[in-house]
């Protein structure tokens, strides 16, 4: 017999065991539980299934191009078919059925599998085999595509035991066993474990017995409230999304080579709140896949669809843009399935699936769905990839609120005040009182433009553009620019959208820092001021789209591109306010030569404008120089200016602000005081009068520009984060040829396997949002197995289904079917409330067994598979370090926000990060609070993981990945022992013993123990620590220097210094890293 | 991390619980866990009898140029500034960053070739250390891969996949073989410092990572500064023999605590623990050099005085590979040459020529080399044209993955030989092409392993390094 057994070598079983080799051959040679019968009846899913799926599918299953023999095994009529005289499978005729001939066979060249496979059926499985076909050979739709249901409570002896309906399940396989469930554990014990499992914090000393108290007061009720209270707290959230992040593959950088910094932060923040909030888990589902495609979706629905961003981004120059987009669309349906469908759907983007009935074209079909986002293959070197958004947090969010409605309430009384005054005077009174006031009025353009464009007449009677200050400048060429004048601006220029204005001569270089500033009149329309882009060769090109350009949308708002390469490595930004149509107003626009969105500055008509930075990805600074188009752009569907310029100068540096304002606020007065053009000029003019003249009036504008600078200032602040987002117009989506970018075949429509996962529900839109609704529908039958067997697998290890991310043919055949249906059903029929099933598991009395493992009972189910006594596993990563701090009172509690830089070796990054200062390759170390906060929140480098929690398992976060390894390795002991915020919590728990722990010895040392532990220690283990105390105390005694190192010069008492090693110690307890 | 199967005692619980003492001071468990030869990898591995018990991985991250390098093609400087021909670039896609360029204009090496050793191999005056063991090493002209960038490229050659995500070779050789040390690592990571710039490309830790494998079999890097293993030393305060008491009390209590609640993860923990302890000596022991001659600096080059070089790295590997190590990979950066080769690549030939030559002659004179596998090479190779143009004293190269060379010794590699070969332009493979796929395989095999057989189960589906490629290249085997 072949020493084979796949399940045991999966990855949560890897924590090594002391007695490896022999144990381990040893578990190589027990039939896993879960492939044993626990009826009698053979069951084609539980006993049949699996093997055919592991030894015979691979050649005889749905994929044609790898078919041997043209056989296929799984399907019933195709087994039994006959051919050239025999038939695979002949129901109720082992003997002469194909299959077990050929597997039995002596014959190298006719046993099945064939050597060469690299496959082994066991005499048992063989036997098996025959034993079904001699039954009839019954084969049933595979498991997991049935929709779940609930089957009837079994019936077990000792119901006394249970406390949920779940228990009954639980025990009942115990009783078929003959196996009894362990006592029950000591309420201290549950609560700890509870804790762990809901908040991912131990509960502290008073907790602790407040509890004993309370349960022995009033008994279960006791549990219960204690349950509410955990599911209630601020860290649920926190805990709760710990292990989600991993799936949607969470993480700070980019990946990749450059793997710069990313902010999504946001969405994280997203996350514990859906948890907090207990959201619904289908819509949990729904805003994280199409959010953005729901009626007048919300911020925060918006945020949700991170989600199918989080995936890595590259940013590699020379990289095939199309080959990554591609890349990213797969890591969508690779999350898809692992997270949510608990299907291998990666394994059909090259060919149909080698095991489940879904083909090719159904992944494409899929696929077309997360195709259409107008996303780039090379982006994110410097920040966000595009598409993202401003993301103000809800503390932003409010104050907008409240800046807008107090900007709101001024705006309506400025409005009263002008009706009033309408009503009060004429439009010629107020004209001839204006001209009045500004005549004694001063205020002169900002000196040291470089260029001015201005217009004059050519000898044959056009005009053309000037550089008016170098009178013997050249003409600028372009033509069908018309000259008007106005006494105020100077010479005006109309452009009638056909054509705009190139300067045909370099106007020099204006560095870095530059500003721009113009007076425009626009007639609306999506217009180009200027632009000294290239968008006229091959978009693949090195230096296409380099320049610099300021646009009009068609909503007015002022569009600035500073790009070094359009669009990936660009800073895009637009004004929040907009410039009206039929209006003289100014624009200008600075930059203070960085390369980032925020050093971009927008001012109109002198005021400062809040920006929405749409692109952040700008490599270098790009100069503002060489040639430049004046109401267009160099693009092969240029867009135009329709409209007027004026006063267009250019600065070598950044303007006073104090300067411009007051600049263009006289010029402005002075415009609407002669001329006739706009038509709204008489308002304007009372405007510009009262505030001038009206105390009340001037006092409430200044208060409304003080609410729009603070709105400004905080929009300044607001955290971009990438969303999804559809195209405008669908892409065409192909079944790609060995899932190769460059081989498209066939053209698909976005669709699902409805045979297979039910049917596309009635009016649901063909897009994310549809998807999202087929994935949630009551009868899907995968989701909410998937769901519920991952909240299992958080509290026992463990899932009821061990492939978490596998519930295909290859997947692990449940270990007890129908209590994850029962759970799933009970799921989707409490509306999804993952709270609701969480407090039923943790309430239950198999979760509430004692974990004690006897070793006949380790002997028999080594990965407590059956639940004969409570889960004791060690605590992921992020436990293990937030345990410790908080044991020793380090830990800082803030609920989100971004992510923080504890401490971490200063050259953990020298020689491996790339050596250009992209965010994100250097590491500046957090101060304060952040130094210790809740390991969720720390800054997650893809390519250099933090290394405490790297060591302890968690994952890299390339991709999805629902299931974390449980390793136990001498370099976890190292970073315990050593790493030093765990040196400092040792030390600290060490002064938190002597300062809160009792005054004598045993008291403090158990008061440590307890922190740790949760429990008191026993007489034997008080006895140990207090010799180690001793030992220490005496150590230290007659080293001062030693005691004063230890405690980082602060004091150099014997005792103190003991207890520090003794906090350390405890730290380090086995018990202390474990859920037991 | 590293596999802590290999650690542990093959005892049984009972014979532990019966030798455990529960005093405090007088407990020693390290001499409990008595430190055994070798520890075992999975059952029948290795599938053969290998003819290399450890590798060293000389990796040039960032593509050297093999025409610059390796690959003599005296032909092309009547070509010189020629356009490449189109049946020769056959359609294959080049990267973003030339196609904007109007012309591939052909550039010869401006580097001497000369003929060295027993077989008259030529190679670059770039080389001439290398030069020298000429007849030690197998170098192969025929080496291609499917990617064109540097982190795809990499990973692949590196972990048999374009994408992140799989284990590294390192790691599967960990997973498959196991130690044969059982204070240190069996995977080690060294990252050099190049003497001049050189990092345009970033080290990933998925290079050496375990990708679904269980993470104990990730490499575990040795560091040129600070803690060589990460958080190797005690804090302040803690000597040795205070770490020796807390580990006693420690184990005491976890002693007590197994009783209690019989979980055999906590005798794991204690024999971890007892690893680690025994790491505290033993890296430093590693990283003294004290014992090293004068005459071992003078083989190895100056700079091989110096922490952090790849001189350095290059004596420590020989260091690491005394004391059993498995897998010990060496990175240096800075090959990215795509403008000023002609200024960069002398600096970066004078970082590794010496010491890589050093090492090959080291291990050969310690007897070593016949079972030790060294390879030397890049994820790419470069390309014949110019990124920019032509230029006799001054010129780039882009990157090529379509053929590239690089160097195998020791370990039942055929020294002396050369393998595969390429058209005038150093373009296309014209004779026995090796693909990433085939070298892994052939690494594999030097180290009897059967690359079809050593699989790990994940989702569902047998993985191995080699995918579902790979051939082992017997015309590179002794």
């Amino acid at each position: 017999m072949r020493l084979q057994s796949p399940t045991l070598l999966l990855p949560i079983r890897h924590a090594c065991r002391f007695t490896s080799l022999m144990l381990r051959i040893l578990c190589f040679l027990l039939v896993p539980l879960t492939q044993r019968s626990f009826s009698a009846d053979i069951s084609f899913n539980r006993d049949i299934r699996p093997i055919l799926s592991e030894n015979c599918f691979y050649c005889h299953g749905q994929d044609p191009k790898h078919r041997e023999a043209k056989l296929r095994l799984d399907l019933p009529e195709e087994a039994m078919r006959e051919r050239d005289g025999v038939r695979a499978v002949l129901p109720g005729k082992p003997d002469e059925s194909e299959m077990i001939v050929r597997l039995l066979s002596q014959d190298r060249d006719e046993v099945m599998p064939p050597p060469k496979a690299n496959k082994h059926v066991t005499p048992e499985q063989i036997a098996l085999l025959k034993r079904w076909i001699a039954e009839g050979a019954k084969y049933e739709r595979h498991w997991a595509f049935i929709p779940p249901r609930r089957a009837a409570l079994p019936e077990v002896t000792k119901a006394g035991w249970t406390r949920t309906e779940l228990d009954r399940f639980i025990l009942a396989r115990l009783e078929h066993e003959g196996l009894t469930p362990a006592a029950e554990a000591t309420p201290s014990a549950w609560l700890r474990r509870a804790s762990f499992d809901l908040t991912g914090l131990a509960p502290g000393p008073a907790e602790l017995d407040a509890f004993a108290a309370d349960v022995a007061a009033r008994g279960e009720v006791a549990y219960e409230l204690a349950a509410d209270r955990l599911l209630a707290s601020p860290r649920f959230g926190e805990r709760l999304a710990q292990d989600w992040l991993d799936a949607a593959r969470y993480a700070d950088t980019h990946g990749f080579n450059n793997d710069s910094g990313r902010s999504m932060w946001r969405w994280r923040d997203w996350v514990i709140d859906a948890f907090n909030s207990n959201l619904p888990y289908d819509q949990f589902l729904t805003e994280q896949f199409a959010g953005d495609l729901l009626p007048q979706p919300t911020v925060e629905q918006r945020i949700a669809t991170g989600f199918g961003r989080n995936h890595v981004i590259n940013s590699e120059g020379g990289i095939i843009e199309e080959e990554y987009r591609v890349e990213y669309v797969v890591d969508r349906m690779r999350t898809l399935g692992m997270s949510t469908l608990g299907l291998t759907l990666e394994c059909c983007r090259c060919h149909d699936h080698k095991f489940d009935p879904i083909t090719q074209r159904d992944y494409y079909q899929i696929f077309a769905f997360f195709n259409q986002v107008p996303e780039l293959g090379e982006d994110g070197r410097v920040a966000n990839a595009s598409p993202l958004m401003d993301a103000p947090t809800r503390e932003q969010q409010e104050r907008f609120r409240q800046l807008d409605a107090a900007t709101a309430v001024r705006t309506a009384t400025l409005a009263k005040l002008l009706a009033s005054d309408r009503e009060k005077r004429g439009d010629a009174v107020v004209l001839a009182t204006l001209k009045t006031h500004l005549a004694g009025s001063t205020a002169s353009v900002p000196q040291g433009s470089r260029l001015l464009l201005g217009a004059r007449a050519t000898a044959d009677g056009k005009t053309e553009l000037v550089n008016l200050p170098d009178p013997k400048a050249k003409s600028l060429g372009a033509a069908t620019v018309r000259a008007s004048d106005d006494a105020v601006l100077g010479p005006v220029l109309s452009f009638d959208g056909t054509a705009g204005a190139v300067l045909s001569r370099d106007f020099g270089d204006l560095g870095k820092a530059w500003s721009l500033a113009t007076w425009v009149r626009w007639s609306g329309g999506e217009a180009v001021l200027c632009s000294t882009m290239e968008m006229q060769m091959p978009a693949s090109s090195g230096g296409y789209g380099r320049g610099i350009a300021v646009l009009l949308t068609a909503e007015g708002r002022v569009e600035v591109r500073h790009s070094m390469r359009w669009p990936a490595y660009a800073a895009q930004v637009f004004t929040s306010e907009t410039v009206l149509p039929g209006r003289w107003q100014h624009i200008a626009v600075m930059c203070d030569g960085t390369r980032k969105a925020s050093g971009i500055r927008v001012f109109i008509d002198g005021a400062e404008c809040a920006k929405e930075v749409l692109h952040d990805g700008l490599t270098s600074v790009v100069t503002l120089s060489g040639k430049m188009r004046i109401g267009e752009e160099a693009a092969p569907e240029p867009h135009r200016l329709r409209g007027e310029l004026a006063g267009f100068r250019l600065y070598p540096r950044v303007l006073e602000p104090a300067l411009l304002r007051p600049w263009v606020e006289t010029s402005l007065a002075r415009v609407v005081t002669q001329g006739e053009g706009e038509k709204d000029r008489a308002d304007w003019r009372r405007e510009l009068l009262l505030r001038r003249t009206a105390v009340d009036y001037a006092r409430l504008c200044e208060e409304r520009d003080l609410l729009r600078e603070e709105r400004r200032l905080l929009a300044s602040e607001v955290p971009t984060t990438m969303v999804m987002q559809e195209l405008p117009a669908p892409r065409t989506t192909h079944l790609l040829k060995r899932g190769m970018y460059d081989a498209p075949g066939e053209v698909v429509q976005p669709g699902v396997p409805e045979t297979l996962l039910g049917a596309w529900p009635k009016d649901a839109p063909r897009n994310r949002l549809g998807l999202a609704r087929w994935l949630t529908q009551p009868e899907h039958p995968l989701t909410a197995r998937v769901a519920v067997n991952r909240f299992w697998q958080q509290l026992y290890g463990v899932g009821i289904v061990k492939t978490s991310d596998d519930f295909g043919f290859q997947g692990e055949y449940p270990v007890h079917p129908e209590l994850l249906d029962w759970l799933a059903r009970g799921f989707i029929d409490s509306g999804w409330d993952v709270k609701a099933l969480l407090r039923t598991l943790v309430l239950s009395a198999t979760y509430r067994q004692d974990s004690t493992i006897s070793p006949t009972l380790h002997e028999r189910d080594p990965e407590n598979r059956l639940l004969a006594r409570g889960p004791r596993v060690r605590l992921p990563a992020e436990q293990i370090r937030d345990h410790a701090l908080a044991v020793s009172g380090l830990l800082r509690q803030r609920l989100g926000g971004p992510s923080v830089f504890p401490t971490q070796p200063a050259d953990l990054y020298k020689g491996i990060v790339v050596a250009a200062a992209y965010p994100g390759t250097t590491w500046t170390e957090s101060t304060g609070d952040d130094l210790y906060r809740r390991s969720l929140y720390t800054f997650w480098k893809r390519t250099v993981p933090y290394p405490v929690l790297n060591v302890f398992d968690a994952p890299d976060r390339e991709f999805c990945s629902v299931r974390r390894a449980r390793t136990n390795t001498p370099l976890q002991a190292l970073t315990m022992m050593n790493e030093p915020a765990m040196v400092e919590a040792g030390r600290q728990l060490g002064a938190r013993m002597l300062m809160e722990g009792g005054t004598d010895d045993a008291a403090r040392l158990a008061f440590g123990f307890r922190a740790a532990t949760s429990r008191p220690p026993r007489p034997e283990e008080l006895a140990v620590l207090r010799k180690m105390l001793e030992r220490f105390r005496k150590d230290f005694t007659a080293d001062d220097k030693g005691a004063s190192a230890l405690l980082k010069g602060t004091s150099q008492d014997a005792g103190q210094a003991a207890y520090a090693a003794l906090g350390g110690l405890l730290l380090n307890l086995d018990e202390t890293v474990t859920k037991n | 991390m590293m596999n802590c199967n290999q650690y542990s005692g093959a005892e049984s619980r009972r014979d532990f619980l019966a030798k455990f003492s529960y005093g405090i001071g007088a407990m020693a468990l390290g001499d409990l866990l008595s430190p055994r030869a070798e520890a075992a990898g999975l059952p029948g591995v290795p599938h053969f009898a290998p003819t290399a018990k450890r590798v060293i991985f000389l990796f040039q991250s960032g593509g050297p140029s093999h025409l610059d390098l390796l690959d003599y093609k005296p032909g092309l400087k009547e070509h010189f500034d020629k356009d490449l021909p189109d049946s020769v670039r056959q359609g294959q896609r080049i990267t973003g960053m030339v196609t904007g360029q109007a012309r591939l204009a052909i550039q010869p090496s401006r580097y001497r070739f000369s003929q060295c050793g027993a077989s008259g191999r030529w190679m670059s005056e770039l080389l001439p250390h290398t030069q020298k063991i000429s007849d030690d090493i197998c170098v192969i002209h025929s080496m291609n891969t499917e990617a064109i960038n540097h982190d795809p490229a990499i990973t692949f050659i590196q972990s048999g996949s374009q994408l992140p995500g799989r284990p590294s070779i390192g790691a599967w050789v960990d997973y498959g073989l196991g130690s044969q040390n059982e204070n240190l690592p069996s995977f080690v990571v060294l990252n050099s410092v190049p003497s001049a710039g050189g990092g345009d490309q970033g080290l990933l830790a998925r290079l050496w990572g375990s990708g679904f494998l269980p993470s104990k079999h990730q490499g575990v890097q040795l560091r040129g500064s600070g803690d060589p293993v990460l958080y190797l030393a005690n804090p302040d305060g803690i000597t040795p023999e205070r770490r020796r008491a807390l580990l006693d009390g420690l184990g005491a209590l976890n002693r007590l605590q197994f009783e209690q609640a019989g979980d055999p993860e906590i005798e794991t923990r204690i024999a971890q623990y007892e690893m680690a302890f025994r790491m505290q000596t033993s890296v430093p022991d590693l990283m003294d050099f004290k014992s090293e001659t004068d005459a071992t600096y003078e083989l190895y080059g100056k700079a091989a005085r110096q922490p952090g070089t790849f001189a350095r790295n290059c004596l420590l590997a020989r260091r690491l590979a005394e004391r059993g190590v498995r897998f010990i990979q060496l990175y240096h950066r800075g090959w990215d040459h795509h403008d000023r080769l002609t200024k960069r690549i002398p600096v970066l030939a004078g970082d590794i020529d010496q010491a890589s030559a050093a090492l090959v002659t080291d291990l050969k004179q310690r007897g070593m080399l016949d079972d030790t596998l060294v390879v030397w090479g890049g994820e790419f190779g470069r390309t014949v044209y110019a990124q920019g143009s032509a230029n006799h004293d001054n010129y780039g190269r882009d990157h090529h993955g379509r053929a590239f060379s690089i160097w195998m010794a020791g370990g039942g590699i055929k020294g002396g030989h050369t393998f595969g070969a390429t058209d005038d332009f150093g373009f296309n493979v014209v004779e026995n092409p090796v693909h990433i796929h085939d070298l892994q395989a052939t690494i594999l095999h030097c180290l009897g392993i059967n690359h079809e057989r050593l699989t790990y189960r994940f989702q569902g589906r047998q993985f191995r390094l080699t995918d579902v490629h790979g051939h082992v290249v017997k015309g590179l085997l002794a």
